[in-house]
């Protein structure tokens, strides 16, 4: 009861009026609540009004919702029931029960015989008394409604299947601050989110699955709504993404596992105040985890583990105020790839920091893979025309190509030119407002400006830390090195040539690296991500106190980081 | 706030009210509600329902091979008042002779960094080849040029929306049956097999989003040249290298990592009752300043194309099967799940998001 009580005063109050002025426990009731979602919340149950029925009396049936309906015996019975086209919101069905019993129904679309939305109608033995009485009841019907008598959300949570027999029936019918709360069990739905400040979690992260069977696009999609927690699941086999938070304004994914997905395992378009935590990320052939398109983009990702997906992080135009921390990228083709392009709006990206996180082994070559990952592979970390981020007290090793590199993006047909220095804290919003201007030929997106400290470095055979070119003049990128541990770097001695505070000794052109030579190499191709070879799923941590804890819309989003604190990780025993 | 969900709203506070009223009169509840049943399905803006729902049930839910061997659009049920189809005979393309109504062109040519306007996709495969036109010559297999399909694996001269919704798909978004078909792309002589076609659904430009409604099941399309017909603008048709920002009116020397591709932009506006028409066109027509014409008052998603060739560097000598290379065209017959039609043309359109970008992939 803890929301929404204007709303459960307004249903009731409809019951007793037209209890009121009825003439016996015969009711007739078709109620809604008023305005948004709250009228969702009454769909989906069915109550019976009045005590019992007696034989020959008629029962009506009204369905009082927002959604179509049926009415199917849960035994089988043929001989009475409505189907969903003659049960639209509005519509009556009566019948006549001959026999005394107890008939049990449900609607096939929002539950089954057993769960989700059913009903009964108890019918005595006593034929009813009187032809008035039965006139009465005849033109004063409606006995049952699919008017909650038990309103699945008035305690603010939805129960799935308990109380709601799919996901997306109860998320459909959830009010802003409600809690759809699911229990262990395969779900083959794709949930779309639309409602404000919802909570939707798994009572166990590893059995409460979604599966889209390779048919379903996407596990859990948030469309433009604000406020949205997904918490302590796993969504698999969708041939788009796990979990798509799209035009999301706050948003939250917490202890989710994404696992053989089509596209991305988490993805954040367009959207802002975001937090990705707690999330295991396989099987991907874009990215494991994935923030674009947003600036600035407020939001952090942390304790995330990204492996087997062509990139393990991928944004493209994003950044401001956003933090990648305390995560581990591995074995995926490349590490952590944020990049720029005019082909996706808000460029460049830039101002992303990445502390804290361990990255090793990204030269994984029999994953699904898009063809960026394709070129990035054997990377760590990888800025491909970023600006402006930070990468610090990272752990990065045993990578073909790069640890840290810093190099440019080229775009050959581009939409726009790359926005000059003085534009780059332009708002994605305003950003918007204006209309590109296609250059002539390709533009190559120098990445600039990035602070490389403190993170330990070790055989990344190419270089550990590399900056390169593609014609321009590396010494005006204002990139700056210091602090870290490593054994190579191309130029050499970058921490001398660049350092963070003071001005750069020696020549750019002594280790000059060839960036080029990377557009025409051979790489094992992409392999179908339905049958790539992944790791067997293991169980992940769930969040604490899931069946207990209360709502937690996403309204508090992105989480302090005492950044400060983090530590370079230490090296995980093999 | 949407178009949707104020449509909720009104819907409530109508049925709180309407309610009230029935118990105080002693009414039967049954008899408002039919009333507010049909205030509540009706779209707001939108033609009477009966126009914009798919065609009859009988014809949705109908088994697969029903109407193999009808007249052609039988099983359609005549589609809701049209004259019949180009009649059996006729001479090949004749049906593409420019008939002035629905030829035009959209405002602009889309462009620009994708994920900028609301859009949702579906990647569809190349399926197979045949000389059959679902569109022009239905019932008359092997008549047609050669055609190239790709979603629906089983698009042949006798497909009906219902034969189409049973079919498996090769789309990646397995609820869109539809079929996409054009004529084939020929290189020195030699049928090239395409790779897939890309559909971007999208409103109009300059379009309210919230205004625009799904396709009906059944319709059908024919965007591009019309025979004998100049070549089309290049805001109706054109050629690119992969998923690049370009709309060369001729087909362009393409780098090795960036095919070919075909690009067709349907119209965006629909007359709210033929699923087709004698010319195949004249029942949709494109949107100017943002608007629909009083005749075609029903917006519908703007479908751009991009279909997919094998075709890289130099010295190719490429035509299509309908005739010279500025013969391109593309046709639709839809033949999405209608419930996810609906949900995305509102979760995506209507809530102005962006549902997939395919910046990323070739």
């Amino acid at each position: 009861m803890r929301r929404l009580p204007t709303m459960v005063a307004v249903v009731f109050g409809l019951v007793a009026t037209a209890t009121a002025c009825s003439d016996d426990k015969v009711v007739t009731v078709v109620g809604e609540a008023p305005v948004g979602a709250s009228v969702a919340a009454l769909d989906n149950v069915f109550q019976t009004l009045g005590a019992s029925f007696r034989v020959g009396e008629e029962v009506i049936f009204a369905n009082g919702g927002r959604n179509d309906h049926n009415i199917l015996p849960s035994n089988g019975d043929t001989s009475w029931g409505v189907a969903k086209d003659d049960f639209t919101p509005g519509d009556e069905y009566r019948h006549t029960f001959t026999e005394p019993g107890t008939y049990e129904f449900y609607c096939s679309i929002h539950g089954t015989d057993k769960v989700g939305m059913i009903g009964t109608v108890t019918v005595e033995g006593e034929p009813s008394g009187t032809a008035t009485t039965q006139a009465a009841s005849a033109t004063q019907p409606a006995v049952v409604v699919t008017q909650p008598a038990v309103d699945p959300g008035v305690d603010g949570i939805l129960d799935v299947p308990g109380e709601v027999a799919t996901i997306q029936a109860a998320v459909d019918a959830a009010k802003p601050g409600d809690l759809v709360l699911i229990a262990p069990g395969i779900y083959h739905e794709a949930v779309n989110v639309t409602t404000d400040n919802l909570t939707i979690r798994g009572v166990d992260r590893n059995k409460v699955v979604l599966d889209g069977e390779f048919k379903l696009d996407n596990g859990v999609r948030v469309l433009g709504a604000k406020g949205v927690a997904v918490e302590n699941l796993t969504a698999m086999n969708y041939t788009a993404n796990g979990f798509f938070f799209t035009k999301a304004v706050g948003y939250r994914g917490s202890y989710l596992t994404a696992y053989r997905n089509g596209d991305y395992g988490v993805y954040g378009f367009d959207s802002v105040k975001g937090q990705i935590e707690h999330v295991y990320a396989a099987g991907s052939p874009d990215a494991g985890v994935y923030i674009g398109g947003c600036y600035p983009c407020d939001a952090v990702i942390d304790d995330v583990i990204s492996e087997h997906n062509g990139l393990g992080y991928s944004g493209t135009n994003s950044g401001g105020n956003l933090l990648i921390v305390n995560s581990t990228f591995r074995n995926n083709r490349a590490g952590i790839v944020p990049n720029s392009g005019s082909y996706e709006p808000c460029y460049p990206e830039r101002e992303t920091t990445i502390v804290g996180n361990l990255v090793y082994s990204n030269n994984q070559g029999d994953t699904a893979a898009i063809d960026v990952a394709l070129l990035a592979m054997g990377n760590g970390i990888l800025s491909a025309g970023g600006v402006r981020n930070v990468i610090d007290r990272n752990l990065v090793y045993d990578h073909d190509k790069s640890g840290i590199g810093l190099v440019p993006f080229l775009e050959e047909d581009p939409n726009d030119s790359a926005p000059p220095v003085d534009t780059w804290d332009t708002p994605c919003d305003t950003f918007r407002e204006q209309t590109p201007v296609k250059p002539d030929g390709a533009v190559l997106w120098d990445s600039q400006q990035t602070t490389v400290t403190g993170n330990v470095l070790s055989d990344n055979r190419v270089a550990d830390l590399l900056v390169a070119s593609a014609g321009a003049d590396p010494s005006t990128f204002g990139h700056c090195f210091a602090d870290n541990t490593f054994s190579t770097s191309f130029p050499l001695k970058l921490e001398v040539l660049a350092p963070c505070g003071g001005t750069g000794t020696g020549s750019w052109k002594d280790g000059e690296y060839d960036i080029l030579g990377w557009l025409g190499e051979e790489h094992p191709p992409s392999v179908d991500y339905k049958t790539a070879k992944l790791p067997e799923l293991a169980d992940q941590p769930n969040m604490p106190d899931a069946a207990t804890a209360a709502a937690h819309p996403a309204t508090d989003v992105p989480f302090a980081v005492d950044l400060a604190a983090i530590k370079v990780p230490t090296k995980p025993a093999v | 706030m949407t178009g949707g969900r104020r449509v909720r709203g009104r819907t409530a506070a109508a049925l709180v009210a309407v309610t009230l009223a029935a118990c105080a009169q002693g009414a039967e509840a049954g008899h408002n509600h039919t009333a507010i049943d049909e205030s509540l399905s009706a779209p707001i803006g939108a033609p009477p329902d009966a126009s914009l729902d798919a065609p009859p049930d009988a014809s949705i839910g109908a088994p697969p091979d029903a109407s193999i061997g009808a007249p052609p659009d039988a099983s359609l049920g005549a589609p809701l008042g049209a004259p019949p189809d180009a009649p059996l005979g006729a001479p090949p393309d004749a049906s593409l002779v420019a008939s002035g109504a629905g030829v035009g062109e959209p405002d602009v040519a889309f462009g620009g960094p994708q994920g900028n306007i609301p859009q949702f996709i579906a990647e569809c495969a190349f399926s197979h080849s045949n000389r059959d036109d679902p569109i022009v010559f239905p019932g008359q297999p092997g008549v047609a040029h050669l055609h190239a399909f790709f979603g629906a694996v089983q698009a042949d001269a006798v497909s009906t929306a219902a034969s189409l919704l049973a079919s498996d798909t090769l789309c990646d978004q397995q609820l869109d049956h539809s079929s996409y078909w054009a004529p084939a792309l020929i290189d020195h002589g030699e049928v090239i097999q395409p790779d897939k076609v890309t559909a971007y659904y999208r409103p109009g430009p300059g379009v309210e989003p919230t205004t625009v409604m799904p396709y009906p099941l059944g319709l059908k399309m024919i965007a591009g040249a019309v025979h004998d017909g100049p070549r089309p603008s290049t805001n109706v048709a054109s050629w690119t290298c992969g998923v690049s920002p370009r709309n060369d009116p001729t087909p362009p020397d393409c780098p090795p990592d960036k095919g070919l591709r075909m690009i067709v932009t349907f119209p965006d506006c629909w007359d709210g009752t033929n699923l087709d028409s004698p010319d195949h066109r004249s029942h949709v027509i494109y949107s100017a300043g943002g608007n629909c014409p009083s005749t075609h008052s029903v917006a519908v998603p703007q479908l751009t194309t991009t279909l997919a060739y094998p075709i890289t560097g130099t010295g190719h000598e490429l035509s299509l099967s309908s005739g010279g290379i500025d013969t391109l065209h593309v046709d639709f017959f839809n033949a999405w799940d209608v419930n996810k039609l609906r949900t995305e043309v509102e979760s995506c359109l209507h809530r102005e998001v962006v549902c997939g970008v395919t910046s990323t992939k070739t």
